[in-house]
């Protein structure tokens, strides 16, 4: 695993247009190595939007962004060798087993031990015990652990996780903590949540959004007012315009 | 390129533990193995004695019992590719792997060319059957495979393409069946119109194609037609893959 000494994620006047609809602002960030940031705001922000072309996924439609000190727009699949990803609602191939999974995931991003690799990453998300079920017949939670081992699979630097929690029981919520919280220093997370307390209980920082703009970045114990008034006053009151 | 391989290794993992599989493979064989009966039975009551039709000619694209089933399960076989990987989500996963959309395509396309093989591997008993009670024509068998081949590597990736452009499965097999079913007809063009048209018509024609090759002619303009229609429908799906993110 390498941490630059440099910002591993920077986003300059990032914008996204769905036709006329601007779904994402002139949003811009940097998140530092080893560092672990929550991303927040109400649904249909721009949260997803913004994860997806910091993935890749999307392009966007102006603006720039630097993985690990590589343009994303104009080298994405560089870019992309050094993220792990996993999507809002976890897509996966329901008629493979996990570890046919894992090994398939580990094939494409070109993981050299992929046994090794698939063993430490099922530990890691805690669901070696699901190593031979298919994944269609798994539970939400369990499904929800195998994007998590899926986006660990070649132990890349950088973790984007879309709202990682929904789905999960409280056990398997506080598992999920304790591992991201053991990243810190080690790996640069960004994820997405709409849970404060979550995000409260894991990330160094926050970053709000709100209609696709970005309208606060603070650390959660910078301030005396709990994250959820700054969360209500922020993304309910008028124009995002200036609140940041 | 290597990101192609992983991919065509995974389709096709796919598409042989589901049903679909086998229920295509099973349906094709019953069809084809009526096709070859109804066939052989007409040639064995109307012995034709020149030797350029025989019942594996006349099964080889000599009717439209050749062409109508492949209308319908060519669009079968590629409606999954990848409108399926963008009904089930998992499209996100692909295409944010370090994987160019190339690759992608590429896996997706090689493995339909496999699909399409193994429809027609099992075919070849029928010619084992009539070398038991007659004689063969290896070399014109070994250049009707190579037609039927050759066919497919354009039939699938236009099913493909189809796939690439389609928002669901259904909706792609649709418009690869309307699409292969505008080439059929227009490959009639050439037994009802004159001129240029028909020169045209009869250029397209997959009729005229696989006759051609069920002879034992190897016609290379057949050959570029097929080689140029495959470049161009998978050269077009790399760039739908590439335009959808900008979509």
């Amino acid at each position: 695993m390498r941490l630059t000494g440099t910002k591993v994620i920077e986003v300059e006047a990032l914008s996204r247009r769905y036709g006329s609809r601007l779904a994402v602002n002139e949003i811009s960030f940097r998140v530092e190595p080893g560092e672990i940031v929550g991303f927040l705001g109400p649904n249909g922000a721009g949260k997803t939007t913004t994860l997806r072309m910091l993935t890749g996924y999307l392009a966007p439609t102006s603006g720039t962004i630097r993985i690990d000190g590589i343009d994303a727009v104009k080298n994405s699949i560089r870019a992309r060798e050094r993220l792990g990803y996993m999507p809002e609602g976890v897509p996966l191939y329901r008629e493979m087993r996990v570890y046919e999974y894992l090994r398939h995931r580990g094939a494409l991003k070109a993981v050299p031990n992929i046994a090794e690799a698939i063993d430490r990453s099922l530990d890691l998300a805690g669901v070696a015990d699901a190593r031979t079920r298919i994944v269609g017949q798994l539970s939400k939670g369990y499904r929800q652990r195998v994007g998590l081992a899926e986006a660990l699979i070649a132990d890349p630097p950088i973790l984007i996780l879309d709202e990682p929690t929904s789905g999960l029981d409280p056990n398997q919520v506080r598992h999920f903590r304790e591992l991201v919280r053991s990243f810190s220093g080690k790996k640069t997370v960004l994820l997405s949540s709409h849970i404060l307390s979550e995000v409260e209980a894991v990330c160094d920082r926050v970053i709000i959004i709100r209609e696709g703009q970005k309208v606060a970045d603070l650390a959660p114990g910078d301030t005396e007012t709990s994250l959820e008034d700054i969360f209500a006053e922020l993304t309910t009151a008028g124009s995002p315009e200036g609140a940041s | 390129m290597k990101g192609a391989w992983v991919v065509l290794k995974r389709e096709l993992g796919a598409f042989f533990v589901s049903p679909l599989a086998y229920v295509v493979l099973t349906s094709w064989l019953i069809w084809n193995g009526v096709v070859f009966w109804v066939l052989t039975e007409f040639y064995s009551r109307n012995a034709v004695s020149s030797g350029a039709s025989t019942p594996l000619s006349g099964f080889f694209g000599g009717s439209a019992l050749f062409f109508i089933p492949l209308l319908v399960f060519v669009p079968v076989l590629t409606m999954r590719l990848v409108a399926g990987e963008k009904q089930s989500g998992t499209i996100e996963t692909l295409l944010t792997a370090p994987v160019s959309e190339a690759s992608v395509i590429f896996g997706k396309y090689g493995a339909s060319l496999v699909m399409w093989c193994v429809l027609w591997i099992p075919t070849i008993i029928y010619a084992w059957i009539i070398s038991q009670h007659g004689s063969v024509d290896w070399g014109a068998t070994a250049a009707s495979y190579f037609g039927i081949f050759c066919l497919g590597a354009y039939f699938m990736a236009i099913g493909l393409l189809m796939s690439v452009v389609a928002p669901t499965q259904i909706i792609a097999a649709v418009l690869s069946f309307v699409a292969l079913g505008v080439l059929f007809t227009v490959g009639i063009g050439e037994f009802v119109l004159d001129g240029t048209a028909r020169e045209v018509c009869a250029y397209l024609s997959m009729w005229g194609h696989m006759q051609s090759f069920s002879k034992g002619v190897v016609d290379t303009r057949y050959l570029v037609f097929d080689f140029s229609v495959a470049v161009l429908a998978v050269g077009l799906s790399v760039g739908a893959l590439k335009a959808r993110k900008i979509g």
